[in-house]
């Protein structure tokens, strides 16, 4: 779950990257973010990653209050969530099974965890043939499965899509994001960051736009209404910014984390009827 | 962490080394170098100061004992010089001996002394050679309080030279192995941190998927230590080679033997269990922390 209350960041040039921004993303949900270059959709990423800290407001993501995270909590944090990122950043002195089991080494599972739960990540992209390969021998579409892999094998509450498809071929970009979909409905919730619409339009689902540093429209658009889906983009898109906020949405995402308890020694909160950490 | 979990570590350094082949072998020859250096020049210091060493070694301080001292007095007085120590040697040297030298080294004067007939105008002394030139003032004022000492005789300016010498020696020395020591941190830190920064990718994409600081570090510690303790056993192995063929040609040489001793210059296998340990230490210490503290300023993400 992430959680966006009263968000601004302004960087040190003076540049308003986030401006007031509210934004609740429940567990299980496929959000696409979208917005124009310079909207601030990479400004939001590094919040959630906690590459920065907002100027003012709360980002809270898996339970971890982010503004009060010490440098020391980030990577629990980070290894609550996976990353898809454009340019794949997989580590090029690694293979592709090397690759996904750095994540569980970086947690000191036991050795024969990790032989299992590679190859099984490895079997869900479709790797099996490329495991022992370099990621300079894999084509853009294989690289980028391979990173979901790395994203998914650690079984993380949230997987942060940065332009996944960016770097692949159109037709290949379907499959990645069919991929994620898949995962999204294992439960595992989704914030993908993408540029092209056509992909919003063909899959449908929860669409945030940010335009100005500002949530100019967040809404879900099912992915059976496509016309209305392209009507709503193209609006977004031909700047005629029509805010369609849909009142009862909003208010059954703000249930937010009430019921919690926030723990002070691990800076997160933790649901009253669970333990806490994994 | 777990057996498993170290294991992996070490071995992901190890094979780091292989990875970053050119790199590692980089670092490899700059420690080498630096090593070898600092190595050599401290070599070189010990070597000069024990020269001198042995000269001063030659050095000789007499004690005269007051005329009319009864032996039982003389060798009360011996005692107590014993017990005063700094002292490698004393001898008796007395009258009679001391006499027959001087009619000897005056042969040509021999006149000079049928007048003088059996009357010895010279008396007993001690012969001493002072064993810490440094503590000469100290001892010889000692002396100088027991009883039966008439006079005592120290080679203040053989000493001071000495003492000089030496002093500009070892500052010399000094400044240049430390100079030494700068220029091979601010090589060696370079080298490190290219090594490094070539890297800075494989340290970012670790830091996102959850690393610890510590985590991303320990291959880099392993990997510096093993390439700076290589460095450190071919320092070693070049050092005890010219070492010893620089000993083989001065010793060849009767006159330069002549003028800085026999037994001054420090024979390799003497100094080898201290030289080696150096090496080695400083080897692995500076190759392990160099590549460890060049990974901080990647580690901010």
């Amino acid at each position: 779950m992430v959680e966006f209350r009263n968000v601004s960041v302004t960087y040190a040039n003076g540049v308003d990257a986030l401006y007031n921004v509210n934004l609740v993303i429940n567990d299980g949900d496929f959000a696409f973010v979208v917005g124009p270059s310079g909207a601030g959709k990479s400004t939001m990423i590094k919040l959630l990653l906690k590459e920065i800290s907002p100027t003012s407001g709360e980002v809270i993501v898996n339970g971890y209050k982010l503004t009060k995270l010490p440098k020391r909590k980030i990577p629990s944090l980070r290894r609550t969530i996976g990353f898809v990122f454009q340019d794949f950043r997989l580590i090029p002195s690694m293979t592709v099974y090397e690759n996904i089991a750095f994540v569980l080494r970086v947690i000191d599972s036991p050795r024969r965890y990790i032989k299992k739960r590679v190859k099984y990540v490895i079997s869900l992209v479709g790797l099996e043939d490329k495991a022992d390969a370099f990621p300079d021998e894999l084509s853009g579409g294989e690289k980028q499965r391979c990173a979901i892999a790395r994203a998914l094998v650690n079984d993380p509450d949230l997987i942060i899509a940065d332009e996944p498809t960016g770097n692949i071929d159109p037709e290949l970009s379907y499959e990645i994001v069919e991929l994620l979909k898949s995962i999204n409905d294992c439960g595992t919730t989704i914030l993908m960051v993408t540029h092209e619409h056509d992909l919003v339009r063909h899959f449908g689902g929860r669409i945030i736009n940010i335009n100005k540093g500002e949530v100019t429209f967040d809404n879900v658009i099912s992915g059976d209404a496509v016309s209305e889906a392209a009507n709503i983009m193209n609006d977004i898109n031909s700047g005629s910014t029509q805010v369609v906020y849909d009142e009862d949405y909003k208010a059954e995402q703000y249930e937010s984390y009430s019921g919690d308890v926030y723990d002070e020694t691990d800076n997160r909160f933790v649901p009253d009827n669970e333990g806490g950490d994994y | 962490m777990k057996l498993s979990g170290v294991q992996y570590l070490a071995g992901q350094g190890i094979e780091n080394i292989w990875k970053n082949r050119m790199m590692s072998f980089a670092s490899f020859c700059v420690l080498l170098v630096s090593i070898l250096m600092v190595g050599l020049a401290s070599l070189f210091y010990i070597n000069i100061t024990s020269m001198i060493g042995s000269v001063a070694g030659k050095n000789e301080v007499i004690v005269y004992i007051e005329d009319g001292a009864t032996s039982e007095d003389e060798a009360a007085l011996k005692t107590q010089l014993e017990k005063i120590g700094n002292m490698t040697e004393i001898s008796f040297y007395s009258k009679d001996q001391a006499f027959e030298d001087l009619k000897k080294s005056m042969s040509d004067y021999e006149v000079l002394f049928d007048s003088l007939g059996n009357d010895n105008p010279l008396i007993d002394s001690y012969r001493i050679k002072i064993a810490d030139i440094d503590q000469m003032d100290n001892t010889v004022a000692q002396i100088q309080k027991l009883d039966f000492v008439s006079n005592v005789r120290a080679p203040y300016d053989f000493v001071n030279i000495l003492i000089q010498l030496r002093r500009i020696i070892t500052i010399i020395a000094l400044a240049v192995i430390a100079a030494l020591c700068i220029v091979s941190v601010i090589i060696i830190s370079n080298t490190t941190k290219a090594s490094v920064f070539a890297r800075r990718e494989e340290i970012m994409i670790m830091k996102y998927v959850g690393a610890t600081n510590a985590f991303i570090r320990i291959p880099f510690f392993v990997e510096g230590m093993i390439t700076g303790f290589m460095a450190g056993l071919v320092a070693l192995i070049l050092t005890w080679l010219s070492y010893d063929s620089t000993v083989d040609l001065l010793t060849n040489q009767v006159d330069i033997l002549n003028i800085i001793g026999v037994g001054s210059i420090i024979s390799f296998r003497q100094i080898i269990v201290p030289v080696a340990l150096c090496y080695l230490f400083a080897g692995a210490l500076v190759g392990a922390l160099g590549s460890t503290i060049s990974t901080r300023k990647h580690l901010n993400v």
